[in-house]
């Protein structure tokens, strides 16, 4: 018989498909490793938070796997560094997804990079947790796998403006932000909290982080009768600048806000350590001393198991602690629900109730995938930091 | 809270004339507006950090060496971004090229220094309050400047030079000095000057990549309120630059100062588009 060219194709293509269609695929050899993919912004100007985050996902992957694995399969970071860059994490993500096959992505750890990633984890249907504050990443209906594991950044602004009202007990309250985007969206969105929660707003402001002298906001602020000043801003030398003009004003007055005001650049910053007394950052009770100088038992137990293996001093231990509970909480969704399978895994998190990281308790269902609880964001003093952690602002002690 | 608005005003004024005195002295020899006036600016600051506090130089051996380096940054603009744009294309390119350069120095900046501020040492550690030195440092450098540039363009041959080149390009080379050597010399200077204004203003704005930008924008208000190529004039409109943006920032706060900044600029240049202390030329048609 004799084959022409086109038949010859023809049948060449109708047997690639009947194999391809037909057959059916390999099943995963079960030694086969999870692989979890981590989008981390490891280098660039913003990468302290991802070197910590770094250090607890090793310490758990490693923990895990010594323990066995999960059901005899070991747990493969897969670690792209996105250098805080929204366009190489989209790409890392296109290759999580399209090459490497991972199971479930943890990460970024930044909000515009979690702006531009979340839609296409949500199309892939690829679970995923993130600790980005920004309150939008987080839509059970937009983005169905996407979980927080920390808190957002209204659960932020409650804890501030509680910290405020209730313990301080002002009347008169200050807010300042910065000229970014996020400066003035959190700081208009924390005014008018505070206005509905019955307290005067004295005085709201966006200053421009470059701006030399912060003498004329400040005077404002006192001059409107200022009892607390709310800050939203994450420029360092900014939040320096305010500290040393309340001190070359003699002025007391407390200072709550943005967790960077307890950075330890602002340290090197202030004129003398006494202008960054009163000045009360968001924290966390997980990783915060008491009066004692304590930790909770449950996070001593994890710096325990940390001691000699992972470096606190020039990181922060929440961010090593939500690192761990990350990659802990992908293990236990694959091994509780027996699969790798996205409905599986999402299933599991949508069923969690109270689950007892080190970082926090962590409650989803599958209307709320905001994990973290409101009450264990409290305050701390700014300048305490020891090994990682903060003491507990006056009031909670 | 007067007393403080003039302090801040002053000091923060005085950077920006020495600023504008830069764009000036950089103006004068090759008729060329640099934008890497604001950024020798922000390296003042940088350096300045960098020497006393990273390698723990003294004052005395620091600033010198400041000056000398930035003196070496304005040298490379007239090399990289003026020279080549004046000798072979249309002139108003070197806005281009300097902006270019501008932006390089500024992200080296941020990529070997980093995108925080950092601290500025306390030069001599007096005042407290609006005394504090932070204040008049940079008013100081200002004076000090202005009175070293008039004894240049007036008592040195040098200085004399310089103010032949600026007035008649060509026929100072006509004379035979030497236009070439007498740009590069005005660069250099401008770097120092521009250096010593990071420097002197250092407490104030911290070492800190993104000054540089700043610096740029309201170091050029003054330059265009004075007049082109008028010390005086960017002197004088740079401390009522820095009083009105203190004004104004008590007056309306935050991101308002810097609109009342730039409309006030607007509607000075509607009616006296030479600036206050320039002459209009006129032009031969």
């Amino acid at each position: 018989m004799k084959l022409s060219r086109r038949e010859m194709l023809l049948a060449a293509a109708s047997t690639v498909s009947a194999a391809s269609m037909g057959l059916a695929r390999p099943a995963l050899a079960q030694t086969d490793p999870i692989k979890i993919g981590w989008l981390a912004a490891l280098t660039g100007p913003s990468s302290a938070p991802a070197v910590g985050f770094n250090r607890g996902v090793v310490f758990a992957a490693e923990a895990i796997n010594a323990a066995g694995g999960i059901k005899g399969r070991k747990i493969e970071i897969i670690t792209r560094d996105t250098q805080g860059d929204p366009t190489k994490a989209v790409n890392a993500t296109q290759e999580m997804i399209s090459q490497l096959k991972v199971q479930a992505v943890w990460g970024p750890t930044n909000s515009g990079e979690s702006l531009a990633v979340t839609p296409i984890l949500a199309r892939a249907k690829m679970p995923n947790l993130h600790p980005c504050v920004v309150d939008t990443l987080i839509d059970p209906v937009k983005f169905p796998t996407s979980y927080r594991i920390a808190p957002s950044n209204t659960q932020w602004d409650d804890a501030v403006r509680n910290y405020t009202l209730k313990i301080l007990k002002a009347k008169k309250v200050a807010v300042l932000g910065d000229t970014t985007g996020y400066g003035v969206s959190a700081a208009n969105a924390s005014a008018a909290a505070i206005k509905k929660d019955g307290a005067e707003v004295v005085y709201l402001a966006n200053i421009d982080a470059t701006q030399p002298d912060m003498n004329p906001d400040m005077l404002r602020a006192k001059n409107a009768g200022a009892e607390a000043i709310v800050c939203w801003s994450v420029s360092t030398g900014m939040l320096a600048r305010l500290f040393n003009t309340r001190a070359a004003m003699g002025w007391d007055v407390p200072f709550i806000g943005h967790p960077s005001m307890s950075s330890g650049e602002i340290g090197s910053l202030i004129e003398k350590p006494a202008n960054w007394e009163k000045v009360y950052a968001v924290g966390y009770k997980s990783c915060s001393y008491d009066a004692a100088g304590k930790l909770p038992a449950h996070s001593q137990e994890l710096v325990d198991r940390l001691k000699g293996k992972v470096d606190l001093k020039d990181t922060l231990l929440w961010w090593v602690a939500a690192g761990y509970d990350a990659i802990n909480l992908f293990a236990k969704a694959i091994e509780t629900s027996g699969s790798t399978e996205s409905a599986a895994i999402t299933g599991y998190l949508n069923s969690l109730k109270k689950f007892p990281g080190y970082f926090g308790t962590y409650t989803y269902s599958e209307t709320e995938h905001n994990g973290y609880q409101t009450e264990e964001v409290v305050m701390s003093a700014a300048s305490s930091a020891r090994d990682g952690a903060f003491t507990l602002a006056p009031g909670y002690l | 809270m007067l007393a403080t608005i003039i302090a801040s005003g002053l000091a923060t004024g005085a950077v920006y004339a020495l600023v504008g005195i830069t764009y000036n002295t950089m103006y004068a020899t090759s008729r060329v507006m640099s934008f890497t006036a604001g950024q020798v600016g922000m390296l003042g600051g940088v350096l300045g950090s960098l020497y006393m506090i990273v390698w723990g130089l003294p004052l005395l051996l620091a600033l010198p060496l400041v000056l000398a380096s930035c003196a070496l940054i304005g040298v490379i603009t007239e090399y990289v971004a003026v020279r080549p744009v004046l000798k072979s294309l249309e002139q108003h390119l070197y806005v281009l090229s300097t902006l270019a350069l501008s932006l390089m120095f500024q992200q080296v900046t941020a990529i070997e220094w980093g995108t925080e501020p950092r601290p500025f040492p306390k030069l001599f550690g007096l005042g407290t309050g609006i005394s504090d030195e932070k204040f008049w440092i940079p008013v100081i450098a200002c004076i000090l400047t202005i009175i070293g540039l008039e004894y240049l363009y007036r008592y040195t041959l040098l200085g004399r030079a310089f103010v032949a080149v600026a007035e008649d390009n060509y026929a100072a080379q006509a004379l035979g000095l030497p236009e070439r050597n007498l740009r590069i010399a005005s660069y250099a200077l401008a770097g120092a000057i521009g250096g010593l204004a990071g420097f002197s203003g250092g407490e104030l704005m911290l070492a800190f990549f993104a000054n540089g930008a700043v610096l740029n924008f309201y170091g050029f208000v003054p330059v265009a309120l004075g007049g082109l190529g008028n010390n005086k004039g960017a002197v004088i409109g740079g401390l009522a630059l820095g009083l009105f943006q203190q004004a104004a920032n008590f007056m309306v706060g935050g991101i308002f100062a810097s609109v009342a900044v730039f409309a006030l600029f607007i509607i000075v240049l509607l009616f006296v588009p030479q600036g206050f202390f320039g002459s209009a030329t006129a032009r031969r048609v």
